[in-house]
């Protein structure tokens, strides 16, 4: 697994360092590179007097001040990225360059702190099956990079391409994310009904309750050798201490799911980036976006890949609790398969019901 | 089963973590805001000091300004007047009917919401890369506002939209009205209400109609002295 994940890491600075040296050519092409600031871009035609600045934001009760910190933090990454992007027409464009790729990468970070972007699926997911941390790395990894990517070819198609309009692009954020939560919805279901059918097949193998006693388990490990022709599987089983054998309820970790997850995950693209990729190519400046966009999912993927690595950290301190007793080994793995499977379920079930809710006006 | 009894707790550790990573994600995917706008209301007078409705102006932050306005500047001169925004204008309006306008108007120290009318004079305006929405929200029933007041809140329950009263006149009195006053309050902590939209809003996260945006709505305090 180390390759694969090695190789993602490696393509997103590729193509962040591809995105960001695009620009420094044009750059030193235009004459006015180390221009003054934005403002004198285009007079405003119809707007009355300068844009009005909104008060600070305050929440209200005992949580109020953190609340207000991380709305006004994002408030003000968001204006920071919009003068970066400004920035980088009239500025120094290698300059500018940096504090975008590095603000996007931030703000990815922090953005992806705040609930969705697929965090709860993909902890739970990784929670459900018998997955390494690497392995929740991998795919926070590949889902932020499949969010990203959808972005830019959402804003690709439909706005460089065929000229579309805002509307058109929202439309079909929203139709993006609906597909999402019903591919998450029948990912979770698909897992659950793996789980209950393991479980089965070990509960009508191990026969009658057999390995919940523990009298049972030193006898049949005494005599291990004397009934070496009775039962292999169960064998097995008791000779090395279960482990390997109960974790069969989560199954075992398969290209096939993984990519399940990841698409499912990442069909819908981060909304954060289509806003900033059509700033950008309203600015003229779409390749600044496309870096902006990496830059951020880079920033979403640790966040995600933190969050689904403490996933798998508590069910490691859940399983250490008790490492001897094979009942509380085998228990753990259970409630964590089902459990986790029923949770991607119903959070992708919610979703989808509220993304059918009325179309928003902004 | 001799170990089961000892792990009890155990398992309410685990189901209390698988809970903890579920609680309050789902619907919250809107709990962090992905549109800003700035907010500046008239309060349009009628005869004898009676609000007859709200005069909103809401400038949205550049990057949604710049999706909202994508593919609307139907001659490609670079300008966008009034008649290409026209269509963007009347989606805005429509669809705001659904979310109350994110206009909430009381009588000071009142539980209900006085009925507004559909937005009448509305267009957006885009220029310096910010786009501004200019529509009135006629009250069904004009209304004194007196010694007593009359509240006006302008949020978004679900904080998709952050929306802030303008630092420089965020609320003025339009029309004839001697005596009539009109203030942006601060949020207050300590009140009661605060504490209730609080929890309201942290058990209304996984439901559809999450509250959470309460916590940062400001209220605009209009007043007359009696005559």
């Amino acid at each position: 697994m180390r390759a694969p994940v090695t190789k993602i890491l490696l393509g997103f600075v590729l193509a962040l360092v591809v995105t960001m040296c695009a620009p420094l050519a044009s750059a030193q092409t235009a004459p006015a590179a180390f221009g003054p600031s934005a403002q004198s871009q285009a007079a405003p035609p119809a707007f009355s007097g300068p844009a009005p600045h909104a008060a600070p934001l305050q929440a209200k009760g005992p949580f109020g001040s953190l609340l207000t910190w991380i709305a006004q933090t994002q408030q003000t990454m968001q204006r920071k990225l919009a003068a970066t992007v400004k920035d980088l027409k009239s500025g120094n464009a290698l300059v500018a360059g940096f504090w975008l790729a590095w603000g996007s990468f931030v703000y990815g970070i922090v953005h992806a702190a705040g609930p969705g972007h697929g965090k709860a699926i993909i902890s739970s997911y990784v929670l459900a099956n018998e997955e390494t941390v690497r392995r929740g790395i991998l795919i926070s990894f590949l889902a932020a990079a499949v969010q990203g990517l959808m972005a830019v070819a959402l804003v690709g198609v439909l706005v460089i391409a065929i000229n579309g309009t805002g509307f058109q692009v929202n439309a079909w954020v929203a139709h993006l994310e609906t597909a999402s939560y019903a591919l998450v919805f029948v990912v979770g279901f698909l897992l659950l009904v793996s789980a209950l059918r393991r479980l089965w097949r070990r509960w009508t193998a191990a026969g009658s309750g057999h390995s919940y006693d523990a009298h049972a388990h030193a006898h049949a490990h005494a005599h291990a050798h004397a009934h070496h022709h009775h039962d292999h599987r169960h064998e097995d089983c008791e000779a090395c201490g279960h482990i390997v054998d109960v974790r069969d309820i989560a199954g075992p970790m398969s290209w096939k799911k993984v990519l399940a997850v990841v698409f499912a995950v990442g069909i819908r693209p981060c909304s954060g980036a289509v806003l900033v990729l059509i700033f950008a190519l309203a600015q003229g400046l779409f390749w600044a976006g496309v870096a902006a966009t990496f830059a951020m999912a880079f920033g979403t993927a640790i966040t995600v890949s933190v969050l689904a690595t403490l996933a798998l950290g508590s069910r490691q301190l859940a399983l250490a609790a008790d490492g001897q007793n094979a009942s509380w080994v085998e228990a753990v793995w259970t409630v964590c398969a089902i459990g986790g499977a029923l949770l991607v379920m119903t959070i992708g079930l919610l979703l989808f019901l509220t993304s059918l809710g009325p179309a928003r006006p902004f | 089963m001799p170990n089961w009894s000892l792990n009890g707790p155990q398992i309410v550790l685990i189901i209390a973590l698988i809970g903890s990573l579920a609680s309050g994600l789902p619907k919250g995917a809107d709990a962090h805001p992905h549109v800003w706008a700035t907010v500046r209301s008239e309060v349009v007078f009628g005869p004898e000091n009676k609000i007859t409705g709200i005069k909103q102006a809401w400038t949205f932050d550049e990057f949604y300004s710049a999706m909202a306005v994508q593919g609307l500047d139907a001659n490609g001169d670079g300008v966008y007047t009034k008649e290409e925004l026209e269509e963007l204008a009347k989606v805005n309006v429509d669809s705001l009917q659904e979310f109350d306008y994110f206009t909430f108007v009381r009588e000071a120290g009142d539980e209900s919401f006085l009925p507004l009318k559909g937005p009448e004079d509305y267009w957006v305006e885009y220029g310096d890369t910010v786009l501004t929405l200019h529509f009135t929200l006629p009250l069904k029933t004009p209304i004194d506002p007196g010694a007593k007041g009359v509240t006006i809140d302008v949020y978004d329950p679900s904080f998709f939209v952050a929306f802030g009263f303008a630092e420089k006149n965020p609320v003025t009195v339009g029309g004839m009205a001697p005596g009539c006053t009109a203030k942006v309050d601060a949020p207050d902590a300590e009140s009661a209400e605060a504490a209730k939209a609080l929890s309201e809003a942290f058990f209304s996260q996984l439901g559809a109609n999450s509250n959470y945006g309460s916590q940062f709505a400001q209220t605009a305090l209009v007043k007359c002295e009696p005559r």
